[in-house]
């Protein structure tokens, strides 16, 4: 099909603007939390960055309403000196992961402030204690340029399940 | 087996001890969604989830689906979810509005009183079919305090009074903390699934003695738990970190008893006097100003920490929540933890309680998640035939009687709680239907 017909256009979001540096990005993140490296994963945020999993379709607010995650730098690192704790229970033993992110757009991008929206569909599978079960949905990271990378202004994951119950999530999707 | 034998079922618990039966064996379970489940005053809904005519909510009494509605004229009813007919639920949604109740399978609808409207090809029906019997079934009893839904299946045994009656000053003691004098449980929902027992979970929420090392992974090097209210500096002090000990101030907690398996567990010790912030003192501004200083002084000082209304729904005090605890098999139990609105509390402070909420009882919490490993843990544990007892005996025979709250009171790293709810167990389970 030629790469210029409306359809593959509307695919690749904004054009003129290069994907290949936000799916290294992405790619990039989903790494360090296969490896665990929550710490380093934590760095890719911004000061004023947050990760957000809601616990319904199409939530408007991480304020008015509960959510599965909403973590601001200080509850992330709360929450990886946790993980890091060697009585963290339901972390022994510890997850293992494989996240795959496909399908991505450049949905936002401002050029003279260096912001962009990223949007992105994402397959997580975890395995522990004998069990293994799936997370999926569309994602979607609020980029600040930092130099020649990205910072974490906002993670957003939409799972498909968001509502339904969970058994206990130990690790960030 | 068990063939529903009531001093076969009595034997399942003796002093200090129950049988790993009670956990593990599915006609153990199967005689508690009857005799439990099927009788008891149960936790529905409150009466802010469906706060205009035609809104409903659906739910599970233990295996029974039932609708609350809000009828046209305002009333609250509890209907069995199951078509007159043939059988289908009514109603699929977990919750949404309607006029009308219409079963999907062949059009009956019913009125949102559970009142049967309409049937299509009427001349099918008998001569002598009568509609005014064909309505939805409705629990038989129930009962409401401060917008506390309760429902029993059974058409009699111990009133909503006598059961209720001795919880309805712990449910005052979170109504109260609203300006207006009434809280909405419409801020969402947190939803976890365990492979265990739903009992694990019951006797979790008043055993203070888990915290230091059940939830070690949230206590930091000073053995202080991160901070959990708004407008607190910092945590509970759960750990003395000079002796890596469980702190004298939570040995020191108490718990309390009043009969019917219901019980409570007294604060956590806070700096209350420190506690400060703008949405905070924003709050307490309100609520002086509505209830005059020295009330407002009393409802801030916290006196509960958890409440549990055997057998399923619990409050708590702290990060303020109801939990709801419903069996779905006799090793997989499903919660839903409802965030509080204080009706009439500034909107920042209510933000402030729903934030704390995620990191404390979503299913990717720091605190439950932990719990929840034990729950399934123990389920697992409990295949073992090394003995077939469950040790539940600290603190017995150290209960003493609170005559000003006219309860029993125990320490509550004791498991005095833990006895109380077996107790009334062996009351629901010994007694045939």
């Amino acid at each position: 099909m030629d790469a210029k017909t409306s359809s593959s256009v509307q695919a690749s979001g904004m054009t003129g603007i290069h994907r290949e540096p936000f799916e290294f990005f992405l790619i990039h993140e989903a790494q360090l939390l296969d490896e665990r490296r929550f710490r380093d994963w934590m760095a890719l945020f911004a000061e004023d960055g947050t990760y957000w999993v809601p616990a319904v379709p199409n939530q408007q607010s991480p304020f008015n309403q509960a959510s599965l995650f909403y973590d601001d730098r200080e509850l992330m690192k709360t929450r990886v000196d946790r993980l890091e704790h060697p009585w963290i229970h339901v972390q022994t033993p510890p997850s293992r992961s494989a996240h795959m992110v496909s399908n991505i757009i450049i949905e936002q991008a401002d050029e003279a402030t260096g912001e962009y929206l990223i949007g992105s569909t994402f397959i997580m599978v975890e395995y522990r204690d004998e069990q293994q079960r799936v997370f999926a949905g569309r994602q979607h990271h609020r980029l600040r340029r930092d130099g020649a990378s990205f910072r974490i202004v906002q993670k957003r994951v939409d799972l498909i399940n968001c509502d339904s119950a969970f058994e206990a999530i130990a690790v960030p999707i | 087996m068990i063939n529903g034998n009531s001093d076969e079922v009595a034997r399942l618990v003796e002093a200090g001890r129950v049988h790993r039966r009670v956990y593990s064996d599915p006609e153990v379970f199967d005689l508690e969604m009857e005799r439990i489940f099927g009788r008891a005053w149960l936790f529905v809904g409150h009466t802010s989830q469906v706060p205009m005519p035609g809104d409903f909510i659906t739910t599970e009494l233990g295996r029974q689906p039932v609708i609350m509605t809000r009828h046209r004229d305002g009333s609250v009813h509890v209907l069995l979810n199951r078509c007159t007919h043939r059988g289908p639920k009514v109603v699929n949604e977990r919750c949404g509005h309607a006029a009308r109740l219409t079963c999907c399978y062949h059009g009956w609808t019913y009125d949102t009183d559970g009142r049967l409207l309409n049937v299509p090809v009427p001349e099918g029906c008998g001569e002598g079919f009568d509609r005014e019997a064909f309505g939805l079934a409705r629990a038989p009893r129930v009962g409401e305090y401060r917008g506390f839904v309760f429902a029993s299946l059974a058409p009699k045994g111990s009133s909503f009074e006598d059961h209720i009656g001795p919880m309805k000053g712990n449910i005052d003691d979170l109504v109260d903390r609203a300006p207006d004098g009434t809280l909405a449980l419409d801020v969402g929902m947190h939803r976890y699934i365990y492979q265990g027992n739903w009992k694990l979970q019951v006797e979790n929420v008043l055993d203070s003695y888990h915290v230091p090392f059940g939830h070690a992974s949230t206590v930091n090097k000073e053995g202080v738990q991160f901070a959990r209210r708004e407008g607190d500096q910092k945590g509970a002090v759960v750990v003395e970190a000079e002796k890596k000990q469980t702190a004298s101030s939570w040995k020191d907690r108490k718990s309390y008893i009043v009969g019917n398996g219901h019980g409570w567990t007294s604060n956590t010790t806070l700096e209350d006097g420190k506690r400060s912030s703008k949405a905070f003192d924003e709050y307490k501004q309100i609520l002086t100003n509505k209830v005059g200083a020295e009330r407002a002084r009393q409802i801030l000082t916290p006196r509960l920490h958890n409440s549990l209304i055997y057998p399923n729904m619990s409050i708590m005090g702290l990060n303020i929540h109801v939990r709801v605890i419903k069996p779905l098999a006799v090793d997989r139990t499903e919660v839903t933890i409802y965030p509080v609105r204080l009706v009439g509390a500034p909107e920042a402070m209510n933000f402030g309680n729903i934030r704390l909420l995620n990191v404390t009882h979503s299913a990717a919490s720091f605190v439950q998640t932990d719990d929840l490993e034990s729950f399934v843990r123990a389920q697992k544990g409990l295949q073992s035939r090394h003995t077939d007892w469950v040790d539940i005996s600290r603190g017995l025979g150290a209960e003493e009687p609170d005559r000003e709250l006219n309860a029993t009171r125990g320490l509550a790293t004791h498991e005095m709680v833990v006895r109380a709810q077996y107790k009334a167990w062996v009351g629901y389970m010994r007694e045939a239907a």
